[in-house]
């Protein structure tokens, strides 16, 4: 039974990636405006060289051969060639993946830890000052445009406290006497990224986990405890919490399959060289291969988030088992 | 448990502040660096298929062509040290300087030079570059420290040919179809600047000691990639950065008021144009009255350019006429008579003079035929300067009875309607150079269906085109190159807005030695001279 249903979802899975990357390649295609014109609109270029650049990157055959070879070459597992950067798109993203999973990553850590933490107060003294003050810092960093809050944050960190620096990921220009020094700098230009990712994703979390544990909180079941006469702290832990936290679950796996592709805002006003920034100029040089490329990571990680908060769900949520 | 953890992270976070606090933004000791924040990455190091600002910029330090621009934009001898041209002017000598080493320390020869020309030509490579070197017929080397250079015709431009000259030594080792593929991922040129590294949107250069010409006086040069305008003035105002280029029209209060930083407005080569479909084919689908010079001279005249420049541009930048910019040689300024000044009674008068009125009172003239005088003017929809600038056309038109309809599309697809001729007006821009022959090829006969926007064509206007290419008296080639612009200016195909500037701004609290080149409406950085890389210098406290 549960071997069939894994199965299910496995081939679900599959098929979605394989919809989303069809749906992706002909959206680009439809896209009006040649690939190549943004790069050779130079008053130097003749239409010799911009027909060698198409025949270069295989623009010069027919759509659906070019759909065909796009398939073919990706099973063998490449992705093709950047146009802007005349390079495999696998090796543009790789060099750029790791920025941002280590500040998305961290900021999701932090985020979801405050979180669940204020959350959890609000609902507990609901109807308080307390919850109010926190359901209006929820709302309104749920609702701060991010661009301008990395601005704020730079101007109050960087401009008028010299905390942190603006922008970047290492000091420019830094020749590093050690690892450590490095790895110091690398967690000063940290701060103010993550910083700002987590307060934009903070509210979210903080709000659907106290609406769920109030929900729960009003259940037959926590009043059946408190009637036994057992203390807040153990009832929160024990009762409360476990249920309240299945929502979170799935919050969590999405926002987690997001973070490959949700940070282009941050990452451009901090200039954080990770795959949001990357998004952005593959966009602006009408790079379609890299798009496509960043496009195909973003799906794989949602719906592969998705698959496993499934198979989680299964396991914590005793009502899903059957 | 929850409380441990509370606890570290709370330790960790100071200790990163107490690292920041004694950290700053100092660079190695002993070491003097120059930071420019730029507002562009670069794509690739190799200079056949870069085609963004920061490579050039990058490339020009790298590699040395034959000859280079000195400060007033004249040429004078790079790996060349002298050169002669025989009487008909078809066979260039050039003499190469002696004891010329790459970085990696291989001599230079002659044949580097030879090599690197045929790349260009044989391959169609190398764009930015290879269009310096048409007309070249052959290239001999007869020995080691002698280029001669022959061609078909006299090439006027010939000492404008600043293509760098790649080591033969590695790039013969790469297969033709990799050429353009090729990542260079770490340049050898013979410039005043070594290649270190480039990652992270940081490039990062050293001084070459043993350069030919005079040795930088700074000791590294890091070019930084910001992704936006803002941040960046923030860094230059914190001093993380030394130096910009690309600096936004709403970071100059800012950077005016900062007493530690020197802020520059410079004209960069290029313009901002009304393009006219002026395409006499019946495959054109613009509006025909277009066609009519008349009703484009009026528009011209109708625009209050200076206005859109305060107004949309922050000030920056100059009202345009001819195709060429005011700062340099070639430029031509339109007489008293010629000049289309903004003035509205003027315009109006052209169109009454041209039989266009407004029969049925609605405000928009008609022509005889009874066709309105309405035209749509295409920008482009991610430029809101441009859109803007657009804005404020159609209620300048609107003073003339010319009705204009503002529309917004994506580069992609205005270059396609532009391509094929579907349009009537739009708002572009060009960049140029130092050879006027770059911005002029545009509009002739040749380039219709590529870069002849507007579809112009012209007889006269062809034939000095071919002429002026040709002509070696500097004095001979601007009358012609005049006489060119004054054609273009007349007929307005293109009725160019403005001239645009770049905002550029150096740490002056830091670094002394700099200079605009050419003084005073020039630039610091994006020249094709190199000095202020050269001469800027820490100041020592």
């Amino acid at each position: 039974m549960k071997k069939r249903s894994l199965i299910q979802k496995s081939i679900y899975a599959v098929i979605t990636i394989f919809a989303v990357l069809v749906f992706n390649y002909l959206l680009f295609r439809v896209l009006p405006g040649d690939p190549l014109s943004m790069m050779m609109r130079n008053p130097k270029a003749t239409p010799e060289m911009i027909e060698g650049m198409r025949q270069l990157f295989g623009l010069d055959q027919p759509w659906y051969v070019q759909l065909y070879l796009y398939f073919k070459n990706l099973l063998a597992g490449d992705l093709g060639m950047s146009f802007y950067f005349k390079q495999p798109v696998s090796s543009v993203i790789g060099a750029r993946i790791m920025p941002t999973i280590i500040m998305v990553g961290l900021a999701e850590v932090v985020a979801i830890f405050a979180g669940i933490i204020i959350g959890l107060i609000a609902a507990w003294k609901r109807g308080t000052r307390i919850d109010v003050a926190t359901l209006g810092f929820s709302l309104v960093t749920y609702s701060m445009p991010t661009f301008w809050l990395g601005m704020v944050i730079v101007v109050v960190f960087s401009v008028n406290l010299h905390l942190f620096p603006t922008s970047g990921i290492l000091t420019p220009g830094m020749t590093y006497q050690t690892t450590g020094a490095m790895v110091a700098d690398y967690i000063r230009h940290l701060i103010l990224p993550t910083l700002t990712m987590s307060i934009v994703l903070i509210g979210e979390y903080a709000l659907t986990m106290r609406n769920t544990l109030t929900d729960v909180l009003s259940e037959d079941y926590i009043t059946t405890a408190k009637a036994k006469g057992f203390d807040n702290k153990y009832i929160l832990r024990k009762h409360a919490l476990p249920n309240a936290m299945l929502p979170m679950v799935t919050l969590i796996a999405i926002n987690l399959g997001l973070v490959v592709g949700g940070t282009v805002q941050v990452e451009t006003v901090f200039s954080w060289p990770g795959l949001g920034s990357l998004m952005y100029e593959a966009l602006r040089a009408r790079d379609y291969p890299l798009l496509q490329g960043v496009f195909l990571l973003v799906t794989v990680s949602v719906v592969v988030a998705n698959f496993i908060a499934d198979i989680t769900y299964s396991y914590i949520d005793p009502r899903v088992k059957e | 448990m929850k409380k441990n953890k509370l606890l570290a992270w709370i330790l960790a976070l100071l200790v990163c502040i107490s690292l920041a606090g004694c950290g700053g933004a100092q660079t190695t000791e002993g070491v003097n660096t120059f930071r420019i924040g730029t507002t562009t990455s670069i794509d690739t190091l190799n200079p056949l298929s870069s085609y963004m600002q920061v490579g050039f910029e990058v490339f020009l330090l790298i590699y040395d062509p034959l000859v280079r621009y000195d400060e007033n934009f004249e040429s004078v001898g790079s790996l060349a040290e002298s050169w002669t041209s025989s009487e008909d002017g078809l066979t260039w000598t050039f003499n190469l300087r002696e004891g010329v080493i790459w970085h990696d320390g291989e001599p230079l020869t002659s044949d580097d030079v030879k090599f690197t020309y045929d790349l260009m030509m044989e391959n169609g490579l190398g764009y930015m570059y290879s269009s310096y070197l048409t007309g070249i017929s052959a290239i001999e080397c007869p020995d080691e420290k002698t280029v001669v250079i022959k061609t078909e015709e006299p090439k006027a431009n010939m000492l404008m040919n600043t293509t760098p000259i790649l080591p033969q030594h590695i790039w013969s080792e790469i297969d033709t179809e990799e050429l353009e593929l090729y990542t260079n991922a770490s340049p050898v040129g013979t410039g005043p600047f070594k290649f270190d590294s480039s990652s992270e949107g940081v490039i990062k250069l050293v001084k070459n000691d043993a350069y030919f010409g005079t040795v930088p006086a700074m000791d590294e040069c890091v070019f930084v990639s910001y992704s936006n305008t803002d941040t960046m003035a923030q860094a230059l105002s914190l001093g993380e950065i030394d130096g910009a280029f690309n600096i936004g029209y709403a970071q100059k209060k800012q950077l005016d008021a900062d007493e530690n930083v020197t802020l520059i407005s410079g004209e960069i080569p290029g313009f901002t144009q009304i393009g006219v479909n002026v395409w006499t084919d019946p495959a054109s689908k613009g509006n025909p009255l277009l066609k009519d010079k008349a009703i484009r001279q009026a528009i011209d005249c109708a625009i209050d350019k200076q206005k859109m420049i305060d107004m949309v541009y922050g000030g920056e930048g100059s009202v345009g006429t001819t195709l060429l910019n005011p700062g340099q040689f070639y430029h031509y300024e339109p007489t008293a008579e010629e000049l289309r000044s903004y003035n509205i009674e003027k315009a109006n008068a052209r169109l009454d003079q041209a039989g266009y009125m407004d029969t049925d009172g609605d405000g928009i003239r008609e022509a005889s035929n009874g066709s309105k005088l309405e035209f749509s003017l295409i920008t482009i929809a991610d430029n809101s300067d441009e859109i803007k600038a657009g804005q404020l056309i159609v209620s300048d038109c609107e003073k003339i009875g010319i009705g204009i309809k503002n529309e917004t599309m994506d580069d992609g697809a205005l270059y396609d309607k532009i391509i094929s001729g579907d349009f009537d007006l739009f708002i572009w821009g060009w960049g140029g150079d130092i050879d006027p022959s770059v911005i002029l090829e545009l509009l002739t006969t040749g380039q219709i269906g590529a870069n002849n926007e507007p579809h112009f064509s012209n007889a006269e206007y062809d034939a000095l085109f071919l002429e002026q290419a040709t002509m070696m008296d500097e004095k001979e080639r601007q009358a012609a190159v005049f006489e060119m612009q004054r054609i273009a200016y007349d007929e307005a195909p293109y009725i160019i807005l403005l001239y645009d500037n770049n905002l550029q701004a150096i740490r002056s609290d830091r670094w002394t030695g700099f200079k605009q080149i050419p003084a005073e409406t020039g630039l610091f950085f994006l020249n094709i001279n190199f000095d202020n890389y050269i001469n800027i210098k820490p100041i020592v406290e």
